[in-house]
């Protein structure tokens, strides 16, 4: 019998599939995931947005719910939004970086 | 819009999450300030509590409609432009393109940007859609009424236009009242608020004034002007100043770079359009020194927007915010000619009164048109891009704000645009109707050219474009 491991880079997987519009930028090649718990099949995901009063706040919060509880391995998914540190450049992958054409 | 059960703003203290993003995940502090956390169990997946984009929506769909009747307005009429400008048929189109476009814009974007720009909630939606109504019969009646000139229908139907700026005004007031921390931008919105309330009572005293002229103790071209200057430069130019603020950071990933300037930018603004107002009013020629007051604020919003560009992180600037950009730079002849047509003992010559039609072709058609034209392609875009895919993220494959239109036929509009613009300023100046003429069905082109973009971001409203997300499956232990 095997048993799905649920780890941080599934979650990190999952949550490619969530995009800054705006940006044309997933939201973990941008640097928006701060932090990730996982307790069985609970996860809660900390993170920010590029800017406070983001027009796309909503959309992106919800998009990831979506994407966590549409897995079946995860059954409650808790998202943080935070500001402190806030988002800047630096903190976006070298992938994110090409993507969006963001020179440091 | 719906109100949000929940406050989204800074943490007051630090040490909340891991300062660099996962990969290396660190533990979160105490959470000591006011983040977002919304946990949600999987039999209860609730809709995003998101503000509805019908208001805006409708406000920008009469805006650019108005656009086109105005255009084309001018396209069989170019005496209007051709010739000087103090008549009733100038007066009547002047009021579509300022209310019925620039106003309808500006006042649906206000509605959907203002909570979010500012972190807050609209006071009331249901306020809002009571002022569109208020708004599309005020507008369109004072038109009617300028082009045939019945001053008294005009005093009533203005008289509707301002219930629903009262309403406008309120609405946003209340909003701003609800911020948690007033800003530049607070600060610059709430100005243009009170500089539009102005100039709406303005214009009612001078409809008045019409049908009762021994109300009016100021002559009826300078009162004109001075009406003019209050909802230009104190709505217009002072939310063009404000959100840039906001906007222009935004989207090229920088940040403000001194806010002190900026604030002082708006304080010039202020400062100087009181007294430009009662200069004209009373036709005194310290108009001039008030005008470069203004000037003065435009420069340093011109300087804090330089710094904010070059401290970008995005080099590349995409034809939206170029646009925007382009109707900035046209700041500085606008401005020169400000200069040269309130200089003392000016001579009323043909040529000066030709002037004046340019000056106000510019401000109108050249900075505040092509910047919400600009902007346009940021506003439409994000308000059906929220309407039909917003609930989609995370479910299915959603595209990209540009994936929503055609950068190719944005840049062939901007190009005609600037063509058709450039044309009808110097053969107006030179009252050459036929070259405005033509001039004019280049603008026209310009805007079919941006109806077909717009009707291709529009057509996701009907029929989205979803692709399937490609699942990912954990590793497994035996």
């Amino acid at each position: 019998m095997t048993t799905p491991i649920i780890d941080e880079s599934f979650v990190l997987n999952a949550l490619r599939q969530v995009i800054d519009p705006e940006l044309d930028c997933n939201i973990v090649d941008l640097g928006l995931i701060y932090d990730i718990q996982i307790d069985g099949g609970k996860v809660r995901v900390t993170m920010t947005l590029t800017t406070p009063g983001c027009p796309m706040h909503e959309s992106i919060r919800w998009g990831v719910q979506n994407t966590l509880l549409k897995l079946e391995e995860i059954d409650e998914a808790e998202v943080d939004v935070v500001w402190d540190p806030p988002w800047n450049p630096a903190m976006m992958t070298a992938a994110g970086r090409e993507r969006t054409g963001v020179v440091l | 819009m719906e109100a949000s059960s929940l406050t989204y703003a800074a943490s007051d203290a630090p040490g909340v999450p891991n300062p660099s993003p996962v990969g290396n995940v660190a533990r979160p502090g105490p959470k000591t300030g006011r983040n977002c956390h919304l946990p949600i169990k999987k039999a209860a997946i609730a809709d995003a509590h998101a503000p509805s984009v019908a208001i805006p929506l409708r406000f920008v769909v009469t805006g650019i409609l108005s656009l086109f009747v105005g255009v084309i307005w001018l396209a069989f009429r170019p005496d209007i432009l051709a010739t000087y400008h103090y008549n009733q048929y100038v007066i009547a189109v002047t009021h579509l393109f300022v209310l019925g476009w620039i106003s309808s814009v500006i006042m649906g974007a206000m509605y959907q940007l203002v909570p979010v720009a500012l972190e807050t909630r609209l006071h009331s939606e249901r306020l809002a859609r009571w002022h569109f109504v208020l708004h599309l019969i005020g507008f369109a009646g004072m038109v009617a009424m300028f082009w045939i000139w019945d001053m008294k229908q005009v005093g009533h139907f203005g008289s509707i236009f301002g219930a629903g700026v009262a309403l406008f005004a309120y609405n946003l007031v209340r909003t701003l009242a609800r911020i948690p921390r007033w800003n530049v931008i607070a600060f610059g919105i709430a100005s243009a608020l009170f500089w539009l309330v102005t100039t709406m009572l303005a214009g009612l005293f001078l409809a008045s004034a019409k049908c009762w002229p021994q109300i009016n103790p100021f002559e009826p071209t300078a009162s004109m002007h001075a009406h003019a200057h209050l909802g230009v430069v104190g709505f217009f130019v002072m939310m063009l100043v404000a959100v840039s603020y906001k906007l222009v950071p935004m989207f090229t990933l920088s940040e403000l770079q001194n806010p002190r300037r900026a604030f002082a930018s708006i304080v010039l603004l202020n400062a100087g359009l009181l007294g430009l107002f009662v200069t004209i009013l009373i036709g005194s020629s310290w108009k001039l020194a008030f005008t470069l007051v203004i000037i003065a604020g435009l420069g340093l919003y011109g300087r804090e927007l330089f710094a904010i560009l070059h401290a970008r992180k995005r080099p590349a600037l995409d034809w939206g915010l170029k646009q925007f950009l382009t109707a900035i730079s046209l700041l500085v002849p606008t401005s020169v000619m400000a200069v040269v047509l309130c200089w003392p003992k000016l001579p009323a010559t043909e040529l000066t009164a030709q002037l004046e039609n340019v000056y106000g072709l510019v401000a109108l058609l050249g900075v505040i048109t092509l910047a919400i034209l600009g902007m346009l392609y940021k506003i439409v875009p994000f308000l059906v891009w929220y309407t039909s895919y917003s609930k989609q993220i995370g479910r299915s494959k959603v595209p990209s704000l540009s994936d929503l239109y055609s950068e190719r036929l944005q840049i062939i509009s901007f190009a005609l645009f600037i063509v058709g613009l450039a044309a009808a300023s110097i053969s107006t100046a030179l009252s050459a109707e036929r070259i405005v003429q033509w001039s004019c069905v280049v603008l026209v082109l310009s805007l079919a050219v941006f109806a077909v973009n717009m009707g291709k971001i529009l057509s996701h409203l009907f029929r989205p474009r979803l692709a399937p997300l490609s699942i990912p499956s954990p590793a497994s232990r035996v």
